[in-house]
C-alpha cells in the first residue's frame, strides 16, 4: 500500500501519543488521589491535635452533647476502639443530597474528665472525586490540544519542507523524453533537494542526448538506405530479365528478390516510426471515420480474399475524430492488414466503430497473445510470420500521439484490438 | 536518346538547349534543390514532362512538386518497370493530348474511356484489370516481379503489403477473360518470381 511520506511519520507520532496518554492517564489518576488522600489525612490529624491542644483542656462531659450537636464533622463518642488512632474510609448516608458519600474518617482515643471517649473526625470525600474528575478532564483537553497542536505544526512543517521535492517529482512526471521542453527546477537552500535536482538535471540531459543521438542514426540509416536500396531493387529487376539461369540461380535470385521487397517496407515503415517521434505529422483534421474505413475498403476486401475471409462491418454513422489524416490512415491500413495477415483461412474480420471506440477482431491462433510484448518493436508471437514486427509498434506509436488507448484482448476465439478515443 | 547530368548546373544548361521527351528529376541535387529546375522550366514555358523521383515522400513535397509542374511523382525506391509504364504514361499523355489508345497486336485499351477491345469487341474488365494490362504490356518481354506487380496495383498501400497472393488473383482473371475473347495467351507464369507479357 503507497502512503505518503508525512502520513507514515505522522502515524508514528500518533501512535506514541495515543499510548501515552492511555498509559498516563490513570496513573495520574491515581498519583493524584493518594496524594490527595495523604493531604486530607494529614488534614484529619492536624484538625484532631488542634482539639487536643485547644479544645480538650476545657471539655467537660457535659458539655459533650452540644459539642456534637453543634459540630457535624467532628464528633465525640462513646469509647468503642483499642486506644490507638485510626484513619479509614466510611461512607455516611446525607440526608440533604439524599444518598451516600465517601468520607475519610479519624478515630483517636481521648480523655475527658477521666473517662475515655472516641474522637472521630471525618472529612467528606465527594469534592475530591469532583476535583480529580475535573483535572483529569483538563488533562485530557491539554493533552488533546498539545497533540492536534503538534500535528497540525508537522504537517505545516512537512508541506513547506518538501515543497521543493514535490516540485521536483512533478516536473519529472511531466517529462517526456521525445519532446523538447526541459524540466526547470527551482533552487531550494535545502542542501539534500539541491543535490537531487542537480543529479536529476544530470541524467536527463545526458538521456536526452542519448535519445537524440539514437534517433537521428535511426533517422539517418533510414533515409540514407533508400538510395541503395533503390539501386538495389533496379539491379534485382535488370537481372530477372535475363533468361539463361539454372534453376540453382533462380532460386537464389526469388529469394533475394523477397529480401529486398522486405527490406524496402521495413526501411519506410521505421522511417515513418522515427518521423512520427520528430512530431512531423502533428497538423490536425476532423475525419470521418467511417470514409476512411470505407476508402480502402476494397483494397482490404481483395487481401482479405487470398484467405477466403469474411469482413463484417458494424459502423455507427458519422463518427468524427481529430487526427493527422495520413496517420490515420495508416493506423486503420496497419489495423486491418493486422487482422487479415494473422487470420486463419475461411476466418472472419470484424470491425465495430462506435462513438468512441473502434475495434478489429479477427479469428486467429486459438490462444491469446502475450499483451504487455505485444506493441513492442520486433516482437512477433510466431517468427515464422512474414509481418516485419513494426505493425503495431506503428499503431501504437499513433495511437500515443493521438492521447488513445490501444488494448488487446482475446475472446471467443477472436483477438481484438480495440482503440477508445 | 538518354543524357544524364549529375547536377542542377547542368540540368539548366541542357533544358535551355534541348527538347526532351520526359525528365528525371531527384530532388536532392548536390548544388541545389530539384525544384529550382521545376522553376526553371516554367520559366522558359517549356511543357516537357517531368518525373520527380526522390527520398523524399512526405505529402508536402508532393504537392509542392506537382503544383510546380511535374507530371508524376515517385518515391525511392522503386521497381524499374515501374518507372517504365510512368514514362510511357506520360509520353503518352503529352503526345496524344489526353486521347490515346494502346494498341497491342488484337488488343486496343482506351486509357481514357477506360474501355479494352479485343479483335474489335469490348470486353467487361475492372478498372484495376486495365490498370495490370497496361502495366504488363507496357513491360513486354521483361519479367515482373510479384512485388513489383503488387505495389504498382496498391499504390500507396504498397509499403503495408507483406503478402501479394492477391497479384495471383487478379493474373487469373485477366487471363482468363482474355482468353475467353478469343485473345492469345501472353501473360506467362515465371515461376517463383513473377509474370511476363510476352510477345511471340
Amino acid at each position: 500500500m503507497n502512503k505518503k511520506l508525512l502520513h507514515k511519520t505522522s502515524t508514528v507520532y500518533l501512535l506514541f501519543s495515543v499510548m501515552l496518554l492511555i498509559v498516563s492517564a490513570p496513573l495520574f489518576y491515581y498519583i493524584t488521589e493518594r496524594l490527595y488522600i495523604e493531604e486530607t489525612d494529614e488534614t484529619l490529624i492536624l484538625h484532631k491535635n488542634e482539639f487536643l491542644k485547644y479544645s480538650l483542656p476545657t471539655l467537660t462531659t457535659a458539655e459533650i452533647q452540644n459539642w456534637n450537636k453543634y459540630n457535624r464533622n467532628i464528633k465525640i463518642e462513646r469509647f468503642n476502639n483499642s486506644g490507638k488512632d485510626t484513619i479509614f474510609y466510611k461512607s455516611y448516608y446525607d440526608a440533604l443530597d439524599a444518598e451516600t458519600e465517601p468520607y475519610r474518617e479519624l478515630n483517636a482515643s481521648i480523655l475527658i474528665d477521666g473517662n475515655p471517649y472516641t474522637y472521630s473526625a471525618r472529612i467528606n470525600l465527594v469534592e475530591t472525586e469532583d476535583l480529580m474528575k475535573s483535572i483529569a478532564i483538563l488533562f485530557l483537553v491539554i493533552i488533546s490540544l498539545l497533540l492536534v497542536g503538534l500535528f497540525a505544526i508537522t504537517k505545516r512543517l512537512s508541506i513547506n519542507l518538501w515543497k521543493p521535492f514535490n516540485e521536483t517529482l512533478n516536473q519529472i512526471e511531466k517529462f517526456e523524453i521525445d519532446k523538447s521542453d526541459q524540466p526547470k527546477f527551482i533552487e531550494t537552500n535545502i542542501e539534500e533537494f539541491n543535490r537531487l535536482n542537480k543529479s536529476i538535471e544530470k541524467l536527463i540531459k545526458k538521456n536526452t542526448s542519448i535519445y537524440h543521438s539514437q534517433r537521428e542514426f535511426i533517422e539517418n540509416a533510414a533515409h540514407e538506405l533508400q538510395t541503395p536500396l533503390a539501386v538495389f531493387q533496379a539491379k534485382i529487376d535488370t537481372l530477372i530479365q535475363s533468361s539463361d539461369f539454372t534453376q540453382e540461380q533462380y532460386k537464389l535470385l526469388i529469394s533475394l528478390n523477397d529480401s529486398v521487397s522486405r527490406l524496402n517496407r521495413l526501411n519506410k515503415n521505421l522511417l515513418l516510426l522515427s518521423k512520427m517521434e520528430y512530431d512531423i505529422y502533428n497538423e490536425k483534421q476532423t475525419i470521418n471515420l467511417n470514409e476512411a474505413i470505407e476508402k480502402h475498403f476494397d483494397f482490404f476486401t481483395e487481401q482479405a480474399k487470398a484467405k477466403n475471409l469474411i469482413i463484417k462491418t458494424e459502423m455507427k454513422e458519422a463518427v468524427a475524430i481529430k487526427s493527422n489524416p495520413v496517420l490515420a490512415e495508416i493506423l486503420i491500413s496497419n489495423l486491418f492488414l493486422n487482422a487479415i495477415r494473422h487470420n486463419v483461412n475461411d476466418g472472419q474480420v470484424l470491425v465495430t466503430l462506435s462513438n468512441h471506440s473502434l475495434t478489429f477482431s479477427n479469428t486467429g491462433q486459438s490462444q491469446t497473445l502475450v499483451a504487455n510484448k505485444l506493441f513492442n518493436r520486433f516482437s512477433k508471437f510466431n517468427p515464422s510470420e512474414q509481418g516485419n514486427g513494426l505493425g503495431l509498434a506503428i499503431i501504437k506509436k499513433i495511437a500515443d500521439l493521438n492521447n488513445w488507448k490501444i488494448s488487446y484482448s482475446f475472446a471467443n476465439n477472436l483477438h481484438s484490438f480495440s482503440l477508445a478515443f | 536518346m538518354c543524357e544524364l547530368v549529375i547536377n542542377a548546373k547542368s540540368a539548366i544548361d541542357k533544358i535551355s538547349t534541348y527538347d526532351y521527351d520526359c525528365i528525371l528529376l531527384d530532388l536532392m541535387l548536390p548544388d541545389g534543390n530539384g525544384f529550382e529546375i521545376l522553376k526553371e522550366l516554367k520559366r522558359q514555358n517549356k511543357t516537357e514532362g517531368v518525373i520527380i523521383i526522390s527520398a523524399k515522400e512526405t505529402l508536402e513535397t508532393r504537392i509542392e512538386g506537382l503544383q510546380l509542374g511535374a507530371d508524376d511523382y515517385l518515391t525511392k525506391p522503386f521497381h524499374l518497370s515501374e518507372l517504365l509504364v510512368r514514362i510511357q504514361a506520360l509520353i503518352r499523355r503529352k503526345n496524344f493530348k489526353g486521347n490515346n489508345v494502346v494498341a497491342h497486336n488484337e488488343i486496343e485499351i482506351n486509357t481514357l474511356s477506360k474501355t479494352v477491345k479485343v479483335k474489335g469487341s469490348k470486353i467487361d474488365i475492372t478498372k484495376k484489370e486495365i490498370d495490370l494490362l497496361l502495366y504488363l504490356i507496357g513491360n513486354e518481354n521483361r519479367v515482373l516481379s510479384k512485388s513489383a506487380i503488387a505495389e504498382h496495383l496498391s499504390g500507396d498501400m504498397a509499403d503495408m503489403l507483406d503478402n501479394h497472393d492477391f497479384v495471383y488473383a487478379h493474373i487469373k482473371n485477366l487471363k482468363n477473360k482474355l482468353k475467353d475473347a478469343g485473345c492469345s495467351d501472353y501473360i506467362k507464369t515465371v515461376y517463383g518470381l513473377g509474370y511476363k507479357w510476352q510477345n511471340e
